[in-house]
Formats: structure tokens, C-alpha cells, sequence
């Protein structure tokens, strides 16, 4: 063998043994040292990518959060990749907002940090619950992209509040009652007045219900009334204009609740309701046809007790 | 029902599932031919026009697929169809439910809810008086309504367990079919479902049997398997030629008993 060979077969071994590099994603910096990472708008379904909705982190001078990891461990990784480009901090923390597949599925990204993960006192027993499912869809969806993503639990949970310290700046988490799903955690940046909602915010986007939407709306009072400057959504741009997006997420609630409730009383079959349910709606929002029908196929059904 | 074909088909598409890479392609037609053995071995089953199916292409939620099934054959006629099977071939126990219709239906419709495991077709197969069979089938896109875990509060699933809630759609005719909705609060526990305390699996505990008579006769009865979602909705048509008492009896598989009564004003 000659060294020339020896060299490249050595270069090819090393370039095997190493983790594959992953593209930094695009980050913006919205508030000092809070960066956030906009995913694109598109269904939980055929055509998903795993980059849905908004992740990030914050850089303390002792080290950083990552809030919501992506929804497969290559975004997860390219996540960590925009935080090593900015900084060499250590990874401290790695927070879920929720059990969503979209929120949670880059935590293995994470691993070799070795950070505290951290979520709801409820996201570990919701994990446990929908583990086969999301693991089988997610791997019909995205196939080979979903390669390597695992469902990480907390190792610290939060039981109403919780204050993580990442040196000159503490993080404020709130573990919420059942509204956009049964373990929803918001964190809240002290320093710069930054509000991380998790999906109890969407904005553009067509707001989507799995816990106990009845609850959710009775907690957007308390939502609109925690002290923010700006606040980032679940999924949709950061804005500071954030208690006007509560309250057009308020609007679409409160539409499709009384149309529903109209169509029960008028014996309107589920089926009929999903087309005309907060029709007057649909321009407000992305996704609507889809994610309107799918609110309907799950309200209507408890709404019918009432 | 014949328990042991179904057992035995439940694990075959479960093995059959667990050996592909890939659960979510297209409703398949290969697995009819297995489930027709299992409920109707050896016997004939001829597609009909008058047998019809709606529902979604893509359902919006495995747990609650609404379907809606027809027979464009009045249920006073000679060759009536006297019952009509629903079945989800794709489901680990395709038997959604069994629908006994009567001339006093007026007219045998019924829009239900039912559980879909994976992308399915869905069969309806009507069986007259002397036993012919004739089916429709109808794919349908569908992911997870029969696994998972489910809450293990005993005490408030039991408490809450067979309360029943009609509707009526007025103003009522008599002498022709009117519309009726039932809701059933049941969990209908599948038995596929692990149970978080536990472990384990919890068992099956469901909704078997809906009666409905109106002024004491018979007008239908459903005999429901676990592939009908939880809290069991009914829209069906019954036919009264008087004011009246509608009443409902229910019974599940533990042998107990829940009724209700409505009354049917002119």
C-alpha cells in the first residue's frame, strides 16, 4: 500500500468515526442573547419535515437552555450547531414546552451535553403514553429522516413553577393546567421580558387542540397578564404584539365553539360541521381545512354531552 | 361471534404489522379474503349497489372515523336486509358492530363513529332473511384509534358508564321514518389499550348490545364491537304511527344493564 493510499484510507476512516456534520440552522436573535428558529408552516401529515415550528435557546454567562429540540434528531442537531456558532457555553438545559412530536424529537441531539431535560410534571406520563404512536407516524412520515430520534423524558420536572439559572439571567418556567395539551410548560425570560409560550400561542398558524380547550380558554386571561415585552409562539413569527395574538386565537375559539354548539343543537352531523364550522375563519389562518376539521372531529363529540 | 377466528386474525395482522417497514400504505385489499373467512368461511358474497358507505377519505382522527351506512332497500321489502355487519379489515378486531334492522326502522340508515387502527377498507355486509350476503367496501385513510394507553380511574369511568342521551329531530311525523341521535357514554375499552398503572392491558369493557323498541315492539338492535369509538353514537331512523315511548337498552359486556326511556309527543 502506498502512504498516499494509507493517508486517504486514514482520512476516510476518521470522516466515518466522526458524528456527520449538520448545516447550523438559521436562527434570529430576537431579544439580547435570545435565539429563535422559525420553522415552516406544514401539516403534521404526508409532506413533513420535521421543522414545524419554533425552537431555540438562550445564552446565560454561566451557559445556555435549549427550548424545544425540532422533530427529528437532524434538527435537533442543527439546532445544536446554530448554538455552537455563537457560543461555547455549556448546554445546561434542554426544555420541552410539550409532548408534541414537532417539539421533542431533536433531544438526542443533546445527549453527549449531558444536560438536565426538562419539562411538565406530566410530559414524562404523556410521553409514555403516545411513544408507540409518534414513533410509528413520525417513521411513516419522514422515513430515513427520522433515522436516530428518540423520545427523551425529562430527568427534572416542573410542578408549578421553577427557576433555572443560566448566570446573569434566570428562566421562569410555569407548568400550566390541561389546555393546549395535558403538560404545557412556558418559560419566561426575566432578563429580556421574553415569553416562550409552547403552543398555548399559535400565530398564523391554524391553533390546534388535543387537551382540554374549555380549560385553555379560561387560562388565556391569565396567559395574556404574565410580564412580556414579546413573546414567541409555538409556531408563527415572535412579535411583541402578543396579547392581540391571544386574542385572535381567543376569537377562533370562541367562533368554532358556538358554531359547533349551534350545529348540536340543530342536529348538524359532525361530518356537515366540519365543513362549515368557523368557516368565516379560514382566512385568518394557514392550514385551516386541515387543522380546523381535525379541532372539529374532537370537540364536537364532547360538546354533544354537554 | 365467532371468538377464536377473530383471536386468531387479530394476531396475524398484528405479526403481519409488526414484519413491515412500512404501517401507513394505502388501505390494502389483500387482507378481505382472511376476515371474509373468519366471518362468513366458505360462503358467497355477492358486491351490491344498494348497500352504500360514506366517510371520510382521511380521517380527521383515528378514535372518532364518522361513517354512515345505507341500504337503499326499504327494510318492509320481500328480500329485505335484515343485518348488516360492519367491519374494519385493518383493525387487530375488525367488527366495528351488527345492525339488526326491522320494518319499523322505516328506512335502515345508521351514521356511527368508528375506530380505525391504520388505513383500512371498510366492508358492510348485509344478510337477508334467508341468508344471502351482499357487501360494499370503502377505503378509508385512518391512523392509531385502537392501541395507546388509556387512564386507569375506575371509579370515575364506572360512575359515569352508560348514561344515555337521545335526540330526537322534531318537528315528528308519524307514519314516516324520523331521525334519532343516541350517545352512550361508555369508554369502550378495546383491550389493545395498556394501561399506564398497571402495565399490562386493560382489559375489554364495552358497550354489546343496544335494544330499542317504541311502544314495547322491537325496532332495532345492535350487537357493538370495540371498533365502535368511545361514548357509542347512533343516528338511525325509527318509524312511528302514534305519540309514544322509545326505549333503550343497553348492556355491556360485564352483563350489565342500562336504560332509557323518551317520550315521543305529536
Amino acid at each position: 500500500m502506498t502512504p498516499m493510499l494509507q493517508n486517504v484510507l486514514l482520512i476516510l476512516v476518521m470522516a466515518l468515526a466522526t458524528p456527520a456534520w449538520a448545516e447550523p440552522l438559521p436562527v434570529k436573535e430576537v431579544a439580547a442573547g435570545v435565539y429563535v428558529h422559525q420553522g415552516a408552516h406544514e401539516d403534521l401529515d404526508a409532506g413533513y419535515h420535521g421543522d414545524i415550528c419554533n425552537i431555540g435557546f438562550v445564552v446565560g454567562s454561566k451557559g445556555v437552555a435549549v427550548i424545544d429540540s425540532g422533530g427529528t434528531l437532524d434538527v435537533g442537531r442543527r439546532l445544536r450547531e446554530a448554538i455552537r456558532k455563537i457560543t461555547d457555553l455549556p448546554i445546561l438545559y434542554v426544555i420541552n414546552t410539550h409532548v408534541h412530536p414537532d417539539h421533542i424529537f431533536g433531544n438526542a441531539a443533546f445527549r453527549e451535553d449531558n444536560p438536565v431535560y426538562v419539562g411538565h410534571a406530566k410530559l414524562p406520563e404523556a410521553m409514555e403514553r403516545r411513544k408507540e404512536s409518534y414513533m410509528r407516524n413520525n417513521m411513516a412520515w419522514l422515513g430515513e429522516a427520522f433515522a436516530g430520534s428518540e423520545m427523551i423524558k425529562p430527568t427534572r420536572t416542573v410542578d408549578g413553577t421553577l427557576e433555572l439559572d443560566l448566570g446573569g439571567r434566570t428562566l421562569q418556567l410555569t407548568a400550566w393546567p390541561p389546555a393546549h395539551t395535558h403538560a404545557d410548560l412556558t418559560v419566561l425570560d426575566r432578563a429580556t421580558a421574553t415569553l416562550w409560550t409552547g403552543d398555548l400561542l399559535f400565530v398564523e398558524r391554524t391553533p390546534s387542540m388535543d387537551g382540554d380547550t374549555l380549560n385553555w380558554i379560561k387560562l388565556i386571561p391569565q396567559l395574556k397578564a404574565l410580564p412580556a415585552a414579546r413573546a414567541i409562539p409555538g409556531h408563527g413569527t415572535p412579535t411583541e404584539q402578543w396579547q392581540a395574538a391571544f386574542d385572535n386565537q381567543q376569537r377562533y375559539f370562541q367562533v368554532l365553539l358556538d358554531d359547533l354548539r349551534a350545529a348540536i343543537k340543530k342536529g348538524v352531523p359532525m361530518e356537515k360541521a366540519m365543513e362549515t364550522a368557523a368557516a368565516g375563519e379560514k382566512a385568518h389562518w394557514v392550514l385551516f381545512d386541515n387543522v380546523n376539521r381535525r379541532n372539529v372531529n374532537l370537540l364536537y363529540p364532547l360538546l354533544e354531552w354537554e | 361471534m365467532p371468538t377464536r377466528p377473530l383471536m386468531w386474525i387479530a394476531s396475524a395482522i398484528l405479526i403481519s404489522l409488526s414484519h413491515s417497514p412500512v404501517v401507513f400504505a394505502e388501505a390494502s385489499e389483500a387482507l378481505w379474503p382472511v376476515v371474509k373467512e373468519a366471518f362468513f368461511a366458505g360462503k358467497n358474497i355477492e358486491p351490491a349497489d344498494f348497500i352504500r358507505l360514506e366517510g371520510p377519505r382521511r380521517a380527521e382522527s383515528g378514535a372518532q372515523v364518522p361513517v354512515t351506512l345505507t341500504i337503499d332497500k326499504a327494510p318492509d321489502a320481500p328480500d329485505a336486509i335484515k343485518k348488516v355487519y360492519l367491519i374494519v379489515d385493518a383493525n387487530p378486531i375488525p367488527l366495528a358492530a351488527i345492525y339488526h334492522f326491522t320494518p319499523l326502522n322505516g328506512k335502515a340508515q345508521i351514521s356511527t363513529r368508528i375506530r380505525m387502527e391504520t388505513d383500512s377498507y371498510i366492508h358492510a355486509v348485509g344478510e337477508t332473511a334467508d341468508g344471502k350476503l351482499y357487501m360494499t367496501a370503502l377505503p378509508i385513510r385512518a391512523a392509531g384509534g385502537c392501541g395507546g394507553l388509556v387512564d386507569s380511574d375506575e371509579a370515575a369511568i364506572r360512575a359515569t358508564a352508560g348514561k344515555m342521551k337521545v335526540n330526537l329531530e322534531e318537528p315528528i311525523k308519524f307514519g314516516e321514518p324520523n331521525p334519532a341521535t343516541l350517545l352512550i357514554k361508555h369508554p369502550m375499552f378495546t383491550g389493545l389499550q395498556r394501561d399506564l398503572a398497571s402495565g399490562g392491558y386493560r382489559p375489554a369493557f364495552y358497550i354489546q348490545k343496544v335494544e330499542l323498541t317504541y311502544n314495547g315492539k322491537p325496532v332495532m338492535h345492535v350487537d357493538l364491537g370495540v371498533g365502535t369509538s368511545e361514548d357509542p353514537y347512533l343516528r338511525f331512523f325509527y318509524r312511528p304511527d302514534a305519540p309514544g315511548v322509545m326505549d333503550i337498552k343497553a348492556t355491556d359486556n360485564e352483563g350489565k344493564e342500562f336504560t332509557h326511556q323518551v317520550e315521543v309527543k305529536g
